[in-house]
């Protein structure tokens, strides 16, 4: 039997490594957004494991909304980053330092 | 009654006052002869008037009066008032101080002649006199603080008068400091005697004297004194101050830089009598002490002697003549101590004459040399100033205690009363004062003989101009040779042993320490006692003193050299004032310099400037700069910023 | 009993699938590498989304997630013709730190998580669906009538996003060489051609 608190720690793992990826990256931003698309997964499961376990179909709305928008988000995203390639020549994180202060 | 007293001691402090304000702000405006009018007619009127309170008390023996003008400062529940008590003591002292006033304001009309701080002068020794009589007239410790404080100041002003003299700058600076650490012990004073009685005012205090016995003082843990013997000790270290006891001595030979007119009237008559004053008036108090009474009798009596052989080898006139004003002080002082106070108060007034003559002819002298003081270069100057030359001799002669002049009744009773008085300590003092009264006529004479007899050592430009000073000079020097003369042969048997005598119930002197009674039953009249006077000790020892003075100056001046050379050690050290002086400097002066220098050195600049001041800016760059690291521009450093705000959050409320 | 310890053991094997995946996406240097490990992890996490009764959902996330999301982040990485970086950038300064930081972090999550709140006894498992349950009838049921209004409004962001993405990525014409007849033929000497006049150097040789 697989209980409740099982599903929830699995999306905690993936949580925390797609927490891991953003911060401890230095070479790829197309990283940071997968690590991104990470945390996202992480949190449907959770909606998705308490929809079941609660007898309830709100959560599965919920997933697909933010399906919705994770889409949207990451095609943005990525609009984003080929409009920084062009000015920088470069998607190296640890070369984008303009905000520095 | 009350009232016409209480308008006339109100107007005879205030016309100096009012001359002084006039002559030092429009001293320009109205011109030299405007301003010393104005200020001579102002003392003229509070003489004046002087003479008027003298009557009532003294011929018509109205009582005494005292009465407050206004409340000055009220502070909690404690209220200063300005007011004046108008007793025979006091009025005594008016007369005393307005007299000597006078005259001296007239003979500055030719001394500084010429001086561009004319006006100036003139203002400043009103202003001086306002605040003398300020102290003498006071019925309350405030009051008398103000006017001790004020004759402070003044004297300080008036000693650094020619300030852009570097000696005379240095003197009224040494004068006031000096004047100000009696003054510190002379607060302390009045604050113990504020705690205890809960009020200033003398008749609360005399009339409630009583509450003081039995009272002890913790000084410091586990010493318990007296509480009226602190406060009588604490009070005569401010008279010490003012009336230059040892060890506070030092001032009053600096003081000399100023013009002689105020050598006369301040350090002869008037602000160096204030202590021997103070002393008298807060007499209840001090005889309930005998601790206190010892050490006033043991301090004048060693300032008579010490001060009064330095001034044997002093070559200045004016310092011989200041060293002696500090001998004839340690008199006033010890007979004090002996519980003599009527004694000291007479030779107060006596001294008051002949000192300030003394003075006066000095500067005559002075005057006629083109303002030299050295004695050295000075010598048979009688053929040319015979009147300097006979009020000179006369206050030599007053001054040296030879009857029947005025010195001698004064000064003879206090070296009885010293020799009848009980107390510890007494018998050194007798030995001091007895050894002085030769000293004092050595110097005197010495001074006499070397500057108007024996070899004329004048340089010859200035011979050629040798007169007799102009009567503007010599008139008051006359007017003083008087009281010289008569003063004591008229006052002695009023003031010493009259019922109830000039001051009557102004001093109070107890029963176990009255000498004076004791005087008085040997007591037959004052011709008697100046007969007597030429057979007993002092007057001997007065005689020898003449008689050394003129053996080692005019008879066999090379003599002095060889016991000079032969004692030179003890010439060294008095010559160099015991040392004071030169411990004042190095300790005191030097000492607050280095310190001086330290707390800028270390305070100010490393800890207040270099550490906080500075400090706060560097600490501020410092912060900044370990703060601007965080601002990377990396976006994955603030996401990992994020996740340890996150984690603390969640933690905390984990927790 | 049997179809219980098959439930969990495919649970393990999705999960474990998924989490070994996850972390390859991140410490990976190719990009590629990680882009398909990244479909390879949402396949696995759709395995798991079936066990929880989320059939329409796991299918989505594979059709719509994996097969357009993924596939644009292929295009992407291609488009812009990454190298593989070299290792010479040394590792990064904090790795520890944030590690511990990341471990912390889990912690405290399972500490929230953990069997003690939302274990078997809390919330026991859910019951076994009869054969005609169908889960798009149950979510089309839910979404189209209690949640219309988000559904359109989904409609409209995806439409925004759309107009985003070509505003930021679009060159446009502006950048584009095309011929122009019409403006060849308006030119004139003059736009091409300006004459100078300048002094001649004095004392040089004509060399």
């Amino acid at each position: 039997m697989i209980s409740l608190s099982t599903y929830l720690i699995l999306s905690a793992i993936l949580f925390t490594i797609g927490m891991v990826g953003i911060v401890l990256n230095r070479k790829n931003l197309i990283t940071v957004l997968m690590s991104i698309e990470l945390i996202l997964l992480a949190v449907n499961t959770n909606f998705i494991a308490f929809s079941d376990y609660f007898h309830s179909n709100i959560g599965e709305v919920f997933v697909f909304f933010i399906l919705t928008v994770a889409a949207a988000e990451a095609a943005i995203g990525l609009a984003i980053v080929i409009a920084v390639f062009r000015s920088r020549h470069s998607i190296m994180v640890e070369d984008l330092d303009k905000l520095r202060g | 009654m009350a009232e016409v007293i209480k308008h006339v001691s109100l107007w005879l402090v205030l016309s100096p006052l009012i001359g002084a304000i006039i002559a030092g702000l429009f001293g320009k405006i109205i011109g030299r002869r405007a301003s010393h009018w104005i200020t001579i007619l102002g003392i003229a009127v509070s003489f004046v008037l002087a003479l008027y309170i003298a009557k009532v008390i003294f011929v018509d023996q109205l009582g005494s009066f005292n009465f407050n003008f206004y409340s000055w400062i009220r502070s909690g529940s404690f209220t200063f008032h300005v007011g004046f008590l108008v007793d025979r003591l006091s009025a005594s002292m008016l007369l005393l101080v307005t007299f000597v006033s006078l005259l001296v304001h007239v003979y500055s009309i030719g001394y500084m002649k010429g001086d561009p701080g004319y006006q100036r002068f003139f203002s400043y020794m009103s202003l001086f006199t306002f605040a003398m009589l300020t102290l003498v007239l006071a019925n309350n410790f405030a009051v008398l603080f103000f006017g001790w404080e004020g004759v402070g100041l003044v004297s300080y002003l008036l000693i650094g008068f020619w300030f852009n003299k570097p000696t005379a700058a240095f003197g009224s600076m040494k004068a006031f400091l000096v004047n100000r650490v009696g003054d510190m012990g002379m607060l302390l004073g009045i604050g113990a005697v504020l705690t205890y009685f809960g009020s200033l005012s003398y008749h609360d205090v005399f009339a409630h004297k009583d509450i003081l016995l039995g009272q002890h003082i913790n000084i410091i843990a586990g010493l318990h004194w007296n509480a009226v013997t602190v406060i009588c000790i604490l009070l005569f270290i401010g008279a010490m101050g003012k009336s230059a006891q040892m060890p506070f001595h030092v001032w009053l030979p600096e003081s000399m830089e100023g013009p002689t007119p105020i050598s006369a009237m301040i350090h002869a008559a008037t602000m160096v009598t204030a202590g021997v004053y103070m002393v008298v008036r807060f007499s209840p108090l001090f005889e309930m002490s005998h601790v206190a009474l010892t050490l006033v009798l043991v301090i004048g009596a060693t300032t008579a002697l010490f001060c009064g052989l330095i001034g044997v080898f002093q070559h200045d006139i004016k310092r011989v003549i200041a060293y002696s004003t500090l001998s004839q002080l340690g008199y006033m002082m010890a007979g004090a101590g002996a519980s003599a106070f009527s004694a000291g108060m007479f030779h107060l007034f006596t001294h008051g004459c002949f000192k300030a003559l003394l003075f006066l002819a000095a500067g005559s002298v002075i005057l006629a040399n083109h303002h030299n003081q050295d004695m050295r270069k000075m010598g048979a100057l009688r053929k040319y100033m015979p009147i300097t030359y006979i009020t000179f001799l006369i206050g030599a002669l007053a001054l040296a205690a030879i009857p029947p002049f005025a010195g001698f009744y004064s000064k003879d009773a206090i070296i009885s009363a010293v020799g009848l008085s009980t107390i510890p300590g007494s018998t050194y003092a007798y030995v001091c004062v007895l050894i002085s009264a030769f000293i004092t006529a050595l110097y005197i004479f010495r001074a006499f003989f070397l500057t108007f007899h024996g070899k004329s050592n004048v340089p010859a430009d200035v011979k050629k101009d040798l007169k007799e000073s102009s009567w503007v000079v010599t008139l008051p020097l006359i007017i003083l040779a008087i009281p010289s003369v008569v003063l004591g042969f008229i006052l002695v048997k009023p003031i010493l042993f009259g019922h109830p005598g000039v001051f009557g119930q102004s001093v109070f002197v107890a029963a176990k320490y009255n000498v004076l009674a004791q005087l008085g039953t040997s007591f037959h009249g004052a011709w008697q006692m100046a007969l007597h006077g030429f057979i007993t000790l002092p007057c001997w020892l007065a005689f020898a003193g003449i008689a050394t003075a003129w053996y080692f100056n005019i008879q066999n001046p090379a003599l002095a050299e060889v016991l000079k050379r032969r004692f030179s050690w003890l010439y060294y050290i008095v010559i160099n004032k015991y040392g004071f002086d030169d411990f004042n400097q190095i300790v005191f002066v030097r000492g607050s310099q280095k310190f001086g220098k330290f707390c800028l050195s270390v305070f100010d600049l490393k800890v207040i400037d270099h550490f906080f001041v500075n400090g706060t800016g560097r600490l501020v760059n410092w912060i900044s700069k370990v703060m601007r690291r965080v601002q990377t521009g990396y976006v994955y450093h603030y996401a990992f910023a994020m996740m340890i705000g996150l984690f603390v959050l969640v933690g905390w409320r984990l927790l | 009993m049997i179809i219980e310890v098959l439930t969990q053991i495919i649970f393990y094997i999705f999960a474990l699938a998924a989490v070994i995946s996850a972390l390859v996406v991140i410490t990976t240097q190719n990009a590629v590498k990680g882009v398909l490990f990244l479909v390879l992890t949402f396949v696995a996490m759709a395995g798991v989304w079936i066990l929880l009764h989320a059939e329409f959902l796991a299918l989505i996330l594979v059709i719509v997630y994996v097969g357009a999301v993924m596939t644009l982040f292929l295009f992407v990485v291609m488009m812009l013709n990454m190298e593989t970086t070299n290792f010479k950038r040394g590792l990064v300064r904090y790795l520890p730190l944030a590690l511990v930081m990341a471990l912390l972090i889990l912690v405290m999550i399972i500490l929230v998580v953990s069997p003690q709140q939302f274990g078997l006894s809390h919330f026991p498992a859910p019951a076994a669906v009869s054969a005609h349950y169908s889960n798009v009838r149950a979510l089309g049921n839910t979404l189209y009538t209690g949640f219309i209004y988000p559904f359109e409004i989904a409609g409209a962001l995806l439409l925004v996003a759309m107009i985003a993405a070509i505003t930021l990525s679009f060159r446009g014409p502006l950048r584009r060489r095309i011929v122009r007849p019409a403006d060849q033929l308006k030119v004139r000497r003059a736009d091409r051609v300006r004459l100078v006049k300048m002094k001649t150097e004095k004392g040089g040789d004509a060399s």
